[in-house]
């Protein structure tokens, strides 16, 4: 398990680690106490649309100095920028270039693997827009480390902005049930499907392709075969459309427990009916003094 | 309960008659220690397990973190499945060896645990006793409802305990079967696991054992053994007269001394059952908040 985490991990941070220090323009002109003064400031309260939504122009200075990124320059990130007060227009697809296209200048390798992956297609293809991009899941300015645990506990949400159904069905599995209840080591979604280069099942490099499900498997379990990969990790016992065999399990469990609690309710009452009626809860047996 | 007149709490009791009671021996020491197996087995179980199925509801965490987290009531479950699969076997060992040595006619007598002819008269005697339209039946050994609870517990245990080694060990269960199997393992034991606990907690054995009329409010035969002789004959008058026509009454007739540990022991008894019953009651609130909200 813990080579899972380990394995995940290096596959999440791709080797972010090599970039932090030497690339990054630390506190250039204009100095990020700047910005604050005006974007830390409590009385922030304007919005900005961005994307047909409202967003508040607010950061809290605490907690993104506090974060992975707190030392960098608020402009390694909002490329562009120019001093002076900026117009919503000027501002037009800024957004876009600190959630997705700065993080590349620091770790390429990720940013390629994202680039190749399923989303990556969406966003720089047809679909751009409709895609997560790194700040989806990363976050902006409060960005968590992905090794820590905070973030591998975060992962099912992140995943489920999208993909609710996925959810449901992984939590009602055995990963799942131990994850939803606090155990850090079982896996979640990252661990089969990959970080950043996730790809659709049908494509023959995915992790979760049948071709690779042995692979994929063997991380935590050594040894898995090709009757153990025929589990099915997303399935719903209670529709006959997801799994005709596992269904039908279900269905006939639910009318044993229906016929067996009917019955034994009705018995339980009647007896404890004739029971009053005749007054055998108030007896005294004979032998009782 | 009898006058505490006679029980005298001192060193000189020895020296004092000793008050004694005849009781009709109902269950001997190896029925008490397997049901003291199961009850134990059976609680930790519900308390690791039922989590896992009810998991979004408040209750399952605070459950989980009564046994130290998810992880460690992990390892609870598996030990109390082992104490189950010691207790299956060293009963159905049991039962084997007293049917080969009678021949079989353990299985067809009176006093026998399957199901029989009777039983079906009785249900429907039962059902007219409760709508006030005939005497209640009389019982000999075991009721077709203890008979029930019994033969459920062995067959669901066998299931259970299947589809719980086939999660333990994944590997080899899929040296021989498809993985898909494991997804009909977590059907079949988390449904079963519900069944059991209905019967046990609810319907069946909890209400037949200390709820139902004639036993409420606690009956600790399970843990004494024996009862009054008296009791016994109202309660199972067919086994009763079947003994003095056979001449076996004496088999199970014991002399109890009734001391201050008779009274110590009833008050055990009582926080053991009490102790049941809450657990009980607390897991049977538990599922049906979970599955009302």
């Amino acid at each position: 398990m813990a080579a899972l985490v380990a394995v995940t991990t290096a596959a999440l941070l791709g080797s972010a680690g090599a970039a932090t220090a030497a690339t990054a323009p630390l506190l250039t002109a204009p100095s990020n106490d700047a910005c604050f003064s005006c974007h830390g400031s409590p009385d922030a309260n304007q919005t900005v649309e961005v994307a047909g939504r409202q967003k508040s122009i607010r950061v809290n200075q605490a907690v993104y100095e506090a974060s992975r990124h707190g030392k960098l320059a608020c402009t390694s990130c909002h490329l562009g920028f120019k001093p002076g007060v900026h117009t919503a227009a000027q501002t037009e697809g800024w957004l876009l270039t600190a959630k997705l296209t700065a993080c590349n200048d620091c770790h390429a390798d990720v940013f390629q693997m994202y680039r190749g992956s399923f989303h990556g297609s969406l966003e720089f293809g047809k679909s751009g827009g409709k895609a997560p991009v790194c700040a989806d899941c990363h976050v902006a300015h409060d960005i968590t480390p992905p090794d820590s645990p905070a973030f591998r506990a975060s992962i099912d949400t992140l995943c489920a902005r999208c993909h609710a159904d996925a959810l449901k069905t992984y939590l009602d599995s055995y990963h799942g049930k131990a994850f939803f209840l606090g155990d850090a080591k079982t896996a979640v979604c990252t661990d089969c499907h990959g970080g950043h280069k996730i790809l659709a099942p049908s494509d023959p490099a995915s992790t979760v392709n049948q071709a690779n499900l042995i692979a994929t498997c063997s991380k935590c379990h050594p040894g898995a075969n090709r009757n153990f990969v025929r589990f099915m990790v997303h399935v719903d016992p209670t529709s006959p459309h997801s799994s005709l065999l596992v269904w039908s399990f279900y269905a006939a469990y639910i009318m044993l427990i229906v016929v067996v609690f009917t019955f034994g309710a009705t018995h339980s009452g009647l007896y404890i009916y004739r029971g009053f009626k005749d007054g055998l809860y108030s007896r005294r047996r004979s032998h009782e003094e | 309960m009898a006058s505490t007149a006679d029980a005298a709490p001192t060193k000189n009791s020895a020296r004092k008659p000793v008050r004694t009671r005849i009781e009709y021996q109902r269950f001997n020491v190896f029925h008490r220690w397997m049901h003291f197996l199961v009850f134990v087995s059976f609680t930790v179980l519900v308390f690791t397990g039922m989590p896992l199925k009810y998991k979004e509801t408040a209750w399952a965490r605070w459950s989980m973190d009564l046994f130290g987290g998810v992880t460690a009531a992990g390892v609870y479950h598996r030990i109390a499945a082992l104490v189950t699969v010691f207790y299956w076997t060293a009963e159905m060992v049991f039962m084997i060896v007293m049917v080969l040595r009678s021949r079989g006619k353990a299985l067809k007598s009176p006093s026998s645990l399957m199901f029989n002819k009777k039983d079906l008269q009785d249900i429907v005697g039962m059902f007219a006793w409760f709508f006030g339209r005939g005497p209640k039946p009389q019982f000999d050994r075991y009721a077709y409802w203890e008979k029930f609870d019994y033969l459920s517990l062995v067959a669901g245990t066998m299931i259970i305990g299947v589809t719980g080694f086939m999660m333990w060990f994944p590997m080899r269960t899929t040296q021989i079967l498809p993985g898909e199997f494991l997804n009909v393992a977590l059907v079949i034991h988390s449904n079963e696991a519900l069944l059991a606990m209905g019967v046990i907690f609810i319907f069946v054995h909890f209400f037949t054992a200390h709820l139902k009329p004639e036993n409420f409010p606690l009956d600790k035969v399970i843990f004494t053994g024996s009862v009054p002789v008296e009791h016994y004959k109202e309660e199972r008058p067919l086994e009763y007269a079947r003994r003095v026509r056979e001449g076996t009454l004496d088999q199970v007739l014991v002399e109890k001394r009734i001391t201050w540990k008779t009274y110590a022991a009833d008050v055990i008894w009582w926080v053991i059952t009490l102790f049941a019953g809450f657990c009980a009651l607390l897991m049977t609130a538990f599922i049906i908040w979970a599955v009302l909200t």
